[in-house]
């Protein structure tokens, strides 16, 4: 199954409470709402989905009052900072499985990983399996 | 009956034991906690190690290039594969190799040479597709994908639900009702290679543990003859012949996580400390060690006696029930004492306990219910088995 979420664009005005502390998946698109970036926030993840988005969309101003930020912004690569522009996650406690299923649907439909995922600097995909069709929107 | 260890088998498992606290516990301080695949460098590295040690494949047949090492070994060595935080669904994260199904041992050369020795190499991965959305408990009445002979071939129609792997494999074992007039007897295994047109992956079917399943369906799916594994129509005895042999050691592999979990917990009760003393002075903790010390000792006693009586060639079919029904929820009961003793922290991704807890679970539903192990074992008893 996809993320069933439209892209939302990133608010660095937004209350950082709209964003979920916990485990999941979620997807980074580029300016043209390709998808370029599937991870996930798992149970080692600091702050869960809310600290990935933040490390990968930069902290706003004044962040630095907050007495959270990602410990490990450095594990997630530059270039996905650089072009992520859309977002959209999942909240489940199945991150592991879901992240490896959005990735296989993702390699099934587009024959190739994310653009981004294929950095060496990406978490490393699992071996993926194959449905032997394309997932047409499911 | 004897117990007690040989020295060759003490000496593999104070080898594995190490292995497994030396190597694998201290790499999956840096992994997921629900990663379940090492990084490809660890993985070559350990696989290079466990070979280099004589140990890689340890369950493969001496015809077949393995060590043969026998079952009652087996059943302890799995016991001690899978104490660590993957350890349940993947002992040592595969680094001892894992042996081909047994009923690809019953193939013919050429199945061999197509399957069973690409496997043995790692080149090849199988799924097991017996259980359907239909029902997997009584799958003679209730596998309704069905096979029609045409020529030299079967065109297949129908699906399978909860196949493990089936979306990575290369290749699956596919129960197939061939013959719908005669019960458990039209019932015949065929050997389906994933590319074949018209098999798909429907979705893949996420549960519990970290890893999910998957639903498949075939459309006109045409296999030929000479696929069949085993006899036309002997499926259902081919499956139920494995899967006694199989849950042995599925068996032993939940005391593996569930002795893990008491040490961790003894641990903890001894340096916790609560209104001024530690939880192991307290005599509920003390009882829960207990009962854990229990169930776990009981269960082990069980699961090798019934590899025993396989060793010796006698019937095991009751025992090797017994055994899965009995560790699968022996381990429960302790994964979730140990869980209680370590109160917050019991329940936090920061333990294994949680991802155990989860695993363990789905433990008295594979490989046959903790119920169908009960009417396995009432039907030998009201049969009135010699022999016990
Ligand atoms: C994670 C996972 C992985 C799996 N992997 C595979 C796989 O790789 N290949 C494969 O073929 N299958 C696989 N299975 C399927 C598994 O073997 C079946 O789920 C299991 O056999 C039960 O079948 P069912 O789910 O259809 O339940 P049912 O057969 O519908 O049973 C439902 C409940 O009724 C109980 N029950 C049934 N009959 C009786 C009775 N006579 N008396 C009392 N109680 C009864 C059962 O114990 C169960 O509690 C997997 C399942 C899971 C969850």
């Amino acid at each position: 199954m996809r993320i069933r979420k439209d892209w939302s664009s990133w608010d660095p005005g937004m209350s950082f409470k709209t964003l979920p502390g916990a485990m999941g998946i979620y997807e980074i698109a580029d300016e043209q709402k390709n998808c370029i970036y599937i991870s996930y926030a798992g149970g080692a993840s600091p702050y869960g989905l809310r600290g990935e988005l933040y490390a990968i969309f930069g902290m706003p101003a004044g962040a630095d009052k907050w007495n959270w930020s990602h410990p490990h912004p450095e594990s997630i690569p530059a270039e996905v900072k650089q072009r992520a522009k859309y977002y959209r996650y999942e909240v489940t406690h199945n991150y592991y499985s879901r992240w490896i299923e959005d990735l296989t649907r993702f390699s099934e439909d587009y024959e190739t990983l994310p653009e981004l995922n294929k950095l060496a600097t990406a978490p490393r995909a699992p071996h993926l399996g194959r449905y032997h069709w394309k997932s047409e929107g499911i | 009956m004897d117990m007690q260890r040989t020295e060759e088998q003490q000496l593999i498992i104070d080898t594995v034991r190490k292995f497994i606290r030396e190597e694998i516990r201290p790499l999956e301080a840096d992994l997921d906690p629900d990663a379940y695949e090492l990084n490809p460098e660890d993985d070559e590295r350990l696989r290079a190690m466990v070979k280099e040690m004589g140990m890689y494949q340890m369950g493969l047949p001496v015809e077949y290039g393995g060590p043969g090492v026998d079952i009652v070994t087996r059943t302890m060595l799995a016991e001690e594969m899978s104490q660590h935080r993957a350890g349940l669904y993947a002992p040592a994260y595969g680094a001892f190799g894992s042996s081909p199904p047994e009923h690809l041992y019953k193939g013919t050369d050429e199945q061999k040479e197509k399957y069973l020795y690409p496997v043995i190499r790692g080149e090849k991965h199988a799924f097991f597709g017996l259980s359907e959305p239909s029902g997997g408990s009584d799958p003679a009445r209730s596998i309704r994908t069905r096979g029609v002979r045409d020529g030299d071939s079967w065109v297949i129609n129908g699906g399978k639900l909860w196949n493990s792997g089936a979306d990575t494999a290369d290749f699956g074992i596919v129960y197939v009702r061939t013959d719908p007039t005669k019960g458990r007897q039209g019932i015949t295994a065929f050997l389906v290679d994933t590319d074949t047109p018209g098999f798909r992956v429907q979705r893949l079917v996420q549960v519990l543990r970290s890893h999910y399943t998957t639903e498949l369906s075939f459309t006109d799916m045409r296999i030929p003859h000479s696929q069949i594994l085993g006899e036309e129509g002997g499926g259902f005895a081919l499956a139920n012949d494995t899967l006694a042999h199989n849950r042995i050691p599925y068996a032993s592999a939940c005391l593996g996580i569930a002795v893990y979990a008491q040490e961790l917990a003894i641990e903890w009760a001894k340096q916790r400390v609560t209104f001024g003393e530690p939880l192991a002075n307290r005599q509920a903790i003390q009882w829960m060690l207990v009962d854990n010390e229990i169930d776990m000792r009981t269960s082990r006693w069980i699961a090798l006696d019934a590899a025993a009586r396989a060793q010796r060639g006698e019937s095991f079919r009751f025992e090797s029930s017994m055994a899965k029904l009995l560790c699968t929820e022996a381990a429960g009961r302790v994964i979730d004492r140990c869980m209680q003793i370590h109160g917050g922290l019991g329940m936090a991704k920061d333990m294994p306990f949680e991802r155990w807890y989860r695993e363990v679970r789905i433990r008295r539903i594979g490989e046959g219910t903790s119920e169908i192990q009960r009417v396995v074992m009432a039907r030998d008893l009201l049969n009135v088995r010699s022999g016990s």
